[in-house]
């Protein structure tokens, strides 16, 4: 056990350089790779990017110090201390030196201590909350978003009220918008798994909990300011992506943020066309259905070429008016597929199993889907295929029909009956969200 | 000084003779309380596994290699790929290679004819077979599909009968890992000779008592979760199921509280193995032992307080603060032993043997592997790259650039000993160079498309990374590859390699003070270890290596 | 030759030191093997704490608290069941077997009289607290420590009638299988213990 000090070329001089070369490669070499580091993270289109990204840098930096120490060492060590095959000498007894071990516990505690200091100043800039969020139109406005296998969807509960003095609620579908300097505040809820809510572009990320869907669920909240990239056109589109395993269609789960330049644009291109367009649904119920559909999560389980969805997850839905006629005996087409929507459990084709969610008017968020609705989806889902089963000519008539016969609901079809003008009253909300859907259908049977 | 006989491949060869009988294949396939036959029985077993499971990876990669759907019928054949895929490399084949090795090693190393417990030992591996057969049974039914680390509602309200059989299986495979557990633990504290105070013994023997003291305490958390996992698919309970009451962060909380430290139980051993590597064939002492065997303790007593960090896209915003930073000190252990072993090799007189190239390919991979971790440990970014393809670069560099070169290295390292042959030295650096260089090109680039936007998990992704990935699956394809050189290179060596003699390395340790392999008994009398495991250089360590080769190898010419 | 144990130990028990090995060997695995699976408990322990904060308030609202007094009696007699486990444990090393076996019947009895009070009480969960994680997990924990505590009520029986026969003498070496069932008897002594604090003292 001596520790003769005689026995150590090891810590020489030449070492001593040798380190320090190594220092300034390193130092060379970071900055080098630092050149990199905008393409290796994509566009910071938040706030929060440029503080996460100044944060990764710093880490870039200590870590490629590490890095080119530890790398160059051993290749030093490599080179220069291999054994000559003729050598079979020992290396040298040396069994360590406490104050190298000192400083090598030291040193890097310390650095640990300042990574933990500005990793909690930048979480605590990023996590602070701010006043006035989801400003829109001088007030703030609650956005919900709902995960569900396998598709994200965004609800705006605005300040607008539609006739029957109710605030109307925009339903964008997996597309969340937003425009350069709003304070973004979202309220997150899963329908069944846990998701994750991740725009990398923001930099954000956060998980949905299954919460008692008696309590209201168990909501969490993401935050983040879209700002300014350089040489970027606006409306500019960034991914949404679920970063938490989900199930079948995990990878398929995602949607887009659109980022606007500015609140005026936002208004015109997003906001004012949405609200018109809740005011005033199309009166033909197939070209209404086309809207409606799309508000739901079906693209994430069905094919429909006619929408461009390619899901494999549930039977495609190309045709589907071709066979509905045949399924069950006994039952009209129109029957076949209003069922199929609200209570698809009811007869599932072979082949698949029992996954979809069950829709209606007692549902909650993402299911919930008047009777009006599903004469809208049930009258577009008609036209498609070559020889329709259903009676279109007479949708209007047929299709209520077969909603009494299947779910002993009354649809009212003059369910946007109303003109272009937004001043004619008897229109509906077409959004599936809120508790005004009974009050409007029959605020409209009043109104007639 | 005096010199030393190094092991040439040349001058091995020479040792014609078969010094001692080895046990009979069929030995291997029987119950058996020796813990040398079980050592193997443990190894081959999980090497095998590898094997499957790197085939499940190879089947990931492939499917990886377009953004979308097309080699898997559908994503949940993909989820369950991957599910096994984890499944098997951790449960069956990381932790139960490590009990291969301690239980060969570590009874040798401290100079005891067997471990504490030798019917406890054998029970406990054979409990591996059946717990995978159950894993596996899950490809009848349906298999589970929600990730390892089996997220609640995916895995109770949303997955079918093969996560059952998972569930079961796994609560085997944590049962038969403290029984192994308890065993070392025993073994280590009571079986030492006298001489060999704690402060003498082998750092393996320190990494193994570490890693068994984190799998006792653990495991059974791990045991807690599985039985409520199980309660809520099979009673009807609603222990996860927020509608009854429940709550999907508890089974977060009980699994990471095993599960973070079982990375360390897949860790730990390995640095144990690189102290013993590094130390022999660079023919230098290990640089400060005590921290060494310290820092071991130490990354598994702060190993316990860290594992919220999986749940920081999930946990209530207060509490991720704390875990960010007892996350960020457990690299201050990691970096004592980092800096240890430059110290041992710095000046050395290195040997390259195959062992000491996976050793070296340790330090270079698993610095990348602890610098993401730092990384990841600072909460800003991971919630970035949470659950993205750099987490999986993060615990492959670990995982496989720590554990699986650390296997690598024992392997080559101790194969003269458990088979009295000699590895082929050319092949063990054929197989070096694919493995370290399909290594770094399949798992660096994933931390890039990790940080461009690419989850983990998916087998659909946004066609940008469509470059990176197939870059990333042709790496992958040359690592698999790899894998059948060492499997050619055992197979040829068991049969034809050159006889090892009792002592290839010239070893201090008492593992090498006996035959190879070692007679039923292991040593014919108590062996007395050498005052410094590691003192090598001294003219006492010389006389000592001389003594041991009169001993065994009869002073046969060349030695 | 050099032993493992010490030689003046070897004198004094007259025993090989295989022997003497593997009595340190299993007391040693014991205390692990406790130590360990302890951890399960603690784990049961932690998923009734979390529980708890999905409600507003423990017991939730509309159930009533359960009675500590029929499990404090169940207490008592395993306390006392564990003191003359280990009273009987003292009096077989002095070689007192009459005494030893009258205490060991004693803390059998005490056992399943433990056995029957839980068991009632697990039985009379009333439906309203089993709609909520209270009444749930309190039979998840009842039951699993019931379940233990059969296993090594069990264990014990068998000891008795080896014991009866005569299989077991004062020393430490031949009649380990006593002495472990005592510290697994502690064992569950000890984890009744927290459990029976958890379920009917922290509210």
């Amino acid at each position: 056990m001596e520790n003769n000090r005689s026995n150590i070329p090891s810590i020489s001089p030449a070492a001593v350089v040798v380190t320090a070369i190594f220092l300034l490669v390193s130092v060379i070499g970071i900055n080098w790779f630092t050149t990199f580091v905008p393409q290796i993270l994509p566009e910071q289109a938040s706030a929060e990017s440029k503080s996460v990204d100044e944060l990764f840098y710093i880490l870039v930096i200590i870590g490629g110090v590490v890095f080119f120490l530890i790398q160059g060492m051993l290749l030093v060590s490599v080179i220069f201390f291999r054994a000559r095959d003729d050598d079979r000498s020992d290396g040298p007894t040396y069994h360590g030196n406490p104050l190298l071990e000192l400083i090598w516990t030291i040193i890097p505690s310390l650095v640990v201590v300042y990574l933990a200091v500005i990793s909690f100043n930048v979480w605590n800039q990023n996590s602070e909350p701010k006043a006035a969020v989801n400003m829109i139109d001088g007030a703030e406005t609650v956005i919900r978003v709902t995960g569900a296998r396998y598709a994200w969807t965004h609800n705006y509960e605005t300040s607008r009220l539609n006739p029957e003095g109710a605030p109307i609620v925009i339903n964008s579908g997996d597309k969340l918008h937003t425009y350069i300097g709003q304070n973004v505040d979202l309220e997150l809820r899963t329908q069944d798994v846990i998701h994750s809510y991740w725009v990398p572009a923001m930099r954000v990320k956060q998980d949905l909990l299954p919460g008692d869907p008696e309590a209201g669920g168990r909501p969490t909240e993401i935050r983040f300011t879209p700002v300014r990239v350089d040489g970027v056109e606006y409306p500019a589109e960034y991914p949404i992506v679920c970063a938490e395993l989900c199930g079948d269609g995990h990878g398929r789960m995602r949607g887009t943020v659109v980022v606007y330049e500015d609140e005026a644009q936002f208004m015109a291109e997003f906001y004012e066309p949405a609200i018109h367009a809740i005011l005033n649904p199309p009166a033909d119920p197939v070209l209404r259905g086309e809207i409606v559909i799309q508000e739901y999560i079906c693209n994430s389980c069905h094919t429909l070429d006619s929408l461009g969805w390619s899901s494999r997850t549930g039977p495609s839905m190309n045709g589907i008016a071709d066979r509905a006629g045949e399924r069950v005996a006994g039952q009209s087409a129109e029957e076949y597929i209003a069922i199929s929507v609200w209570n698809a459990q009811a007869f599932v084709v072979p082949g698949y199993n029992e996954q979809m969610a069950v829709f209606g008017p007692d549902q909650t968020d993402a299911n919930k889907m008047s009777a009006e609705q599903l004469y809208a989806i049930v009258a577009y889902l008609c036209t498609q295929g070559e020889q329709s089963d259903c009676d279109n000519e007479n949708n209007t008539v047929a299709i209520p029909e077969a909603i009494k016969t299947a779910f002993g609901l009354e649809v009212d079809i003059t369910f946007g009956q109303g003109d272009d003008e937004a001043e004619s009253a008897t229109s509906e909300t077409d959004d599936e969200a809120g508790e005004s859907e009974q009050d409007n259908a029959e605020t409209s049977d009043a109104s007639q | 000084m005096a010199t030393i006989a190094v092991p040439l491949e040349a001058q091995a060869e020479q040792h014609e003779a078969e010094a001692v009988r080895r046990p009979a294949l069929s030995e291997y396939l029987r119950w058996s309380v020796d813990h040398k036959i079980i050592g193997v029985q443990y190894g081959v077993a999980s090497f095998l596994f590898f094997l499957v499971g790197g085939a499940m990876a190879m089947g990931i990669r492939l499917e990886l290699w377009t953004p979308t759907l097309d080699l898997m019928v559908s994503g949940s054949a993909y989820n369950s790929l991957f599910t096994m895929h984890g499944t098997i490399m951790i449960f069956l084949f990381i932790i139960p290679m490590w009990a291969a090795f301690g239980n060969f090693v570590v009874p040798l190393q401290l100079g005891a004819k067997d471990m504490a417990f030798p019917w406890l030992n054998a029970f406990a591996f054979w409990l591996i077979p059946p717990a995978a057969i159950v894993i596996l049974l899950g490809y009848f039914v349906t298999p589970a599909e929600a990730g390892w680390t089996s997220y609640p509602p995916l895995s109770t309200l949303f997955s079918g009968d093969g996560q059952t059989l998972w569930a079961l299986g796994a609560h085997l495979l944590g049962i038969s890992s403290i029984m192994g557990s308890i065993n070392f633990i025993v073994t280590i504290l009571n079986m030492r000779p006298p001489q060999m105070t704690v402060w003498r013994m082998p750092l393996l023997c320190w990494a193994v008592l570490a890693t068994s003291i984190i799998a006792v305490m653990a495991t059974p958390f791990l045991a807690g979760a599985l039985t409520l996992l199980l309660l809520d698919r099979v009673a009807g309970t609603t222990f996860f199921d927020a509608a009854g009451g429940g709550d999907v962060l508890l089974w977060q909380n009980i699994f990471w509280f095993y599960s973070h430290p079982a990375v360390y139980i897949m860790v730990l051993p390995g640095m144990g193995v690189l102290s013993e590597v590094l130390s022999i064939h660079c023919r230098k002492p290990v640089f400060g032992y005590r921290m060494v065997g310290l820092s071991s303790m130490g990354i598994a007593f702060v190993g316990f307080t860290v594992w919220a960090h999986h749940m920081f896209t999930s946990l209530q915003p207060e509490l991720r603060i704390p875990f960010m930073i007892t996350t960020m000190i457990i690299a201050v252990p990691t970096g004592i032993k980092m800096f240890s072993w430059l110290g041992t090799i710095w000046g050395g007189k290195m040997r390259f043997t195959s062992a000491l190239l996976f050793a070296l390919g340790f330090m270079s991979m698993f610095v990348i592997g602890g610098i993401t971790g730092v990384m990841l440990a600072a909460l800003p970014f991971d919630i970035h790259v949470h659950d993205t393809y750099f987490v999986v670069s993060h615990f492959h560099f670990v995982l496989f650039g720590g554990s699986v070169f650390a296997i690598y290295a024992a392997l080559y390292h101790w194969f003269p000993k458990v088979t009295g042959r000699m590895m082929n030295e050319r092949l063990g650096r054929i197989h070096f160079a694919f493995t370290y260089f399909g290594f770094l090109f399949t798992f660096f680039p994933m931390h890039i498309v990790g940080m461009l936007g690419m989850p983990r998990r998916v087998a659909v992704y946004d066609p940008n990374f469509t470059e990176w990935n197939q870059l990333i699956s042709f790496a992958a394809f040359v690592l698999g590859f790899s894998t059948f050189i060492v499997v050619y290179n055992v197979i040829h060596s068991y049969f034809h390699g050159p006889v090892a003699g009792a002592n290839p390395w010239r070893a201090l340790t008492l593992e090498w003070a006996t035959t190879s392999p070692p007679p039923v008994t292991n040593f014919a009398d108590d062996p007395i270890p050498f005052e410094d495991p590691y003192g090598y250089g001294t003219e006492a360590s010389v006389a000592y290596l001389e003594a041991v080769e009169a001993a065994f190898d009869g002073g046969r010419p060349g030695s | 030759m050099t032993s493992y144990v010490d030689r003046q130990e070897k004198a004094k028990f007259g025993l090989d030191r295989d022997a003497e090995m593997r009595l340190k060997n299993n007391r040693l695995g014991m205390t692990i093997f406790q130590a360990s699976w302890i951890m399960v408990f603690f784990a049961l322990i932690v998923v009734n704490w979390q529980l708890r904060f999905s409600y507003a308030q423990w017991p939730p609202a509309g159930v009533t608290p359960f009675d500590p007094l029929l499990p404090s009696a169940a207490t008592l007699a395993l306390l006392l069941s564990a003191l003359l486990a280990r009273g009987g444990w003292r009096q077989l090393r002095r070689g007192q077997l009459g005494v030893f076996l009258n205490s060991w019947r004693l803390a059998l009895a005490l056992g399943l009289v433990f056995m029957a009070l839980i068991m009632v009480e697990f039985a009379a969960v009333s439906d309203a607290a089993l709609a909520t994680q209270y009444g749930v997990t309190m039979r998840l924990m009842t039951g699993f420590h019931v379940a233990h505590a059969l296993a090594i009520l069990a264990v014990m029986l068998r000891v008795y009638r080896n014991a009866a026969r005569g299989s077991y003498s004062g020393d430490p070496h031949d009649s380990w299988p006593v002495e472990g069932t005592v510290k697994l008897w502690y064992f569950v002594t000890v984890a009744w213990l927290l459990f029976y604090v958890v379920l009917y003292w922290i509210r």
